[in-house]
C-alpha cells in the first residue's frame, strides 16, 4: 500500500503573466487531514484544480493514490470524492436525483449509498426538494454528499466550510475527523480560516502567492507563534519610561496598553510587574499573550501590520 | 450498463425534469400548424383574400394545396426553424454545465468525460427526432383538419423521407454548436454562432454556393430553392458529414483537454 495519498513535484501554473502555482512540492500521507491554507487567490483552487485533472499544470507533476493525474483521464477517480469551490447541483432535480446521477456516474457505487449519505449528512428532510431551492449551507452539504457519495479513500475538499453556520461547521467537522480517525480516509482541504483548519488537521501547508511557504505539524503551529506581554498601567507614559529604562522596548498597543515582546520580560512578567511596582507605576493589567491564529497565518505571509491594530 | 448509458441516464432525467422539452415542442409545434394555415390559403385564395386572411396584393407562388405540398413545407420549416431549435437544444445541453457551474462535478470521475460529451449527443439526437415525429404526426392531423385531398402511398412516403432526412441533416449540421457552447462556457457564444450560420447561409445560397456551404445544404434538400431545383450532389452529404464529425471531434477535444476554469 502506497503511504502518499498526494504527492505533486515542483506543480507550476501560469494563466499568462500571472504564476498562479509556483514549483509546489506537496506530499499528503494517507490517513491524515492536510489542510492547504492560503489568502484569496493564493493558488489553493488552481492546485486544486490540477490535483484533479480540470487543469494542466505547466509544469510538474502530481499523482493522486499513486496515479498520475492526467486532464481527461480515468486517474483514481474511483477511489476520490471533491468539492471544488462553491458547490452547484442540477437546479430542477431534488436533492435525491442529483445524488442519484451522481451515483450512476461512479460505478460500483450501491443503490443504498445515495440513502446513506443523505442520513450523513443531514439532508433527509430536503431529500425530495429541488436543489435550485436549498439555502447556501444545504447546498454545500449537497456538494459534500456528492463528495462522500462513494465512500472515497480520499477527499479533496476546497473550503468545505463555505456557507455553513456554525453548528454545521462544527457538525462537517466532526464528520470529517470520524471519516479520517475511523475509516481511514485522507482528507485534503483547502481554506483562508487558520483557526477553523487548527481544530481540525493533522498538517498544513501554507500557500501565498502561489508558493508553499511553510508546511508543520498542526502541533508546531503552538510553538511557531509568539508570545507578547500586554500591560496597562494608569500612567502609560510612565510606565513606558520606566520600562525603557529597564532596556526592554514597550510598543504601543490597542486601547492604550503597552506590548512588551522582549523574551526576559515574556519569561518573568513577574520581574516586569515588581520594576513597574517599584517605578510607581503599578500595572493595572499585566498578561502573556499567545499570538492569535490569524495574526500567525498573516505574519507568516507578510501581511502582518504590527503589534499596534 | 456502460460509461455512455449511465451517463445517458442522467442526461434524460436532466431535461425531462426541465422545461425545455415542452418549451421546444411548443416552439416546433408551430410550423404543421403554420403550414396548415397556408394550405388553406392555397385551397382558396379568393376565399382568405375575402375573409381578410391575407392582403389583396398578396402574390401566391408556393404550389397547391396538396400533401407533398404541405410536407415539403414542414421539412423547409425544419431546415431553417429546425436549425435554429436543435441549436437551442445543444446550447442547452452543453452550455449549461458551465452556466449552471455544474461541469466540475463531472469532470474527476471514473465515467470517461467522452462518455458524458457522447450521452449529451445521443440525448440531443433522441430530443431532435422525438420533435420530428412531433411535427409529423401534428402534420398529418392538421393535413386531415385542412382536407388536403387524397394522395398516392408514394407521395406521402416521399414527403415523410424527405422531413426525416431533413431533420437528419439539419441535426447533423447544428452539431458544432455544442462545440461553441463548450468552449463558449455557456449559452451566449453558441447561440451568437448559430445566427450568424443563419445569416451567412442566406448570403452563401444568394452568392450561389450553396450546396458546399454546410447550413445551406438541408435547406437545399428540402428543395428550398424551388421545386424544379435537382438536389445537392453527394459531395454537400459527404460535407454535411464531416461538419458534424468535426463538431462531435471537437466538443470531445474540449472536455477532454482545455483547462477548465469556470
Amino acid at each position: 500500500m502506497i503511504d502518499i495519498a498526494i504527492e505533486t513535484t515542483g506543480l507550476s501554473k501560469r494563466y499568462g503573466d500571472v504564476l498562479a502555482v509556483d514549483r509546489l512540492d506537496l506530499r499528503v500521507r494517507r490517513g491524515e487531514i492536510y489542510a492547504f491554507l492560503g489568502l484569496n487567490g493564493a493558488g489553493k483552487t488552481t492546485t486544486i484544480r490540477m490535483l484533479t485533472g480540470m487543469v494542466r499544470p505547466t509544469a510538474g507533476e502530481c499523482y493522486v493514490l499513486g496515479a498520475r493525474v492526467d486532464r481527461g483521464g480515468r486517474g483514481p477517480w474511483l477511489s476520490v470524492g471533491h468539492l471544488v469551490e462553491t458547490p452547484h447541483a442540477y437546479a430542477e432535480l431534488t436533492v435525491r436525483e442529483n445524488l442519484e446521477v451522481m451515483r450512476r456516474l461512479r460505478p460500483a457505487t450501491p443503490h443504498g449509498a445515495v440513502a446513506t449519505v443523505i442520513e450523513r449528512l443531514g439532508l433527509s428532510e430536503y431529500a425530495d426538494r429541488r436543489a435550485g431551492t436549498l439555502s447556501l449551507g444545504n447546498a454545500q452539504r449537497l456538494g459534500l454528499a456528492k463528495a462522500l457519495l462513494h465512500s472515497p479513500a480520499l477527499l479533496i475538499l476546497d473550503e468545505p466550510a463555505n456557507g455553513l453556520d456554525p453548528a454545521g461547521i462544527v457538525e462537517i467537522r466532526n464528520l470529517l475527523r470520524q471519516l479520517a480517525r475511523h475509516e481511514g480516509v485522507t482528507v485534503f482541504m483547502s481554506s483562508h480560516i487558520l483557526g477553523e483548519v487548527a481544530r481540525l488537521a493533522d498538517r498544513l501547508g501554507i500557500i501565498h502567492r502561489g508558493r508553499l511557504l511553510q508546511e508543520l505539524d498542526i502541533d508546531a503551529v503552538e510553538r511557531l507563534r509568539r508570545r507578547r506581554l500586554l500591560l496597562t498601567a494608569r500612567d502609560s507614559d510612565g510606565a513606558r519610561a520606566a520600562l525603557l529604562g529597564a532596556g526592554l522596548s514597550p510598543r504601543d498597543g490597542r486601547d492604550g496598553a503597552l506590548v512588551v515582546t522582549d523574551e526576559a520580560a515574556i519569561a518573568r512578567p513577574d520581574d516586569v510587574a515588581t520594576l513597574l511596582v517599584n517605578a510607581g507605576h503599578p500595572p493595572t493589567l499585566l498578561q502573556v499573550e499567545l499570538e492569535d491564529l490569524e495574526r500567525y497565518f498573516l505574519r507568516l505571509v507578510g501581511m502582518d501590520e504590527g503589534e499596534a491594530e | 450498463m456502460s460509461g455512455v448509458g449511465r451517463a445517458l441516464w442522467g442526461e434524460l432525467l436532466k431535461a425531462r425534469r426541465s422545461r425545455m422539452p415542452l418549451l421546444t415542442a411548443l416552439a416546433f409545434a408551430l410550423a404543421p400548424l403554420a403550414g396548415g394555415f397556408f394550405m388553406i390559403i392555397l385551397k382558396d385564395p379568393d376565399l382568405a383574400r375575402r375573409s381578410g386572411l391575407i392582403s389583396d396584393k398578396a402574390q401566391l407562388t408556393a404550389g397547391t394545396a396538396d400533401w407533398p405540398t404541405y410536407l415539403n413545407l414542414l421539412a423547409q420549416a425544419t431546415a431553417i426553424g429546425g436549425f435554429l431549435l436543435f441549436s437551442i437544444i445543444l446550447t442547452w445541453v452543453f452550455g449549461r454545465e458551465w452556466a449552471d457551474g455544474t461541469l466540475k462535478d463531472l469532470l474527476a470521475l471514473p465515467t470517461p468525460r467522452s462518455a458524458i460529451v457522447l450521452a449529451k449527443f445521443i440525448l440531443v439526437a433522441l430530443w431532435a427526432a422525438a420533435l420530428t415525429l412531433l411535427i409529423y404526426v401534428i402534420g398529418l392531423g392538421v393535413g386531415l383538419a385542412v382536407r388536403l385531398p387524397a394522395a398516392s402511398d408514394g407521395a406521402i412516403l416521399q414527403g415523410s423521407l424527405t422531413l426525416a432526412v431533413t431533420a437528419v441533416l439539419t441535426l447533423l449540421v447544428a452539431v458544432p454548436i455544442a462545440f461553441f457552447a463548450s468552449a463558449g462556457r455557456g449559452y451566449l457564444a453558441p447561440m451568437g454562432v448559430a445566427i450568424l450560420a443563419v445569416i451567412a447561409a442566406q448570403l452563401v445560397a444568394a452568392a450561389g454556393w450553396g450546396e458546399v456551404f454546410p447550413w445551406v445544404i438541408p435547406a437545399l434538400y428540402a428543395r428550398m430553392a424551388g421545386p424544379t431545383m435537382p438536389p445537392p450532389g453527394s459531395p454537400s452529404y459527404l460535407i454535411v458529414a464531416v461538419t458534424a464529425v468535426v463538431g462531435v471531434a471537437a466538443t470531445l477535444a474540449w472536455w477532454g483537454l482545455a483547462d477548465q476554469t469556470k
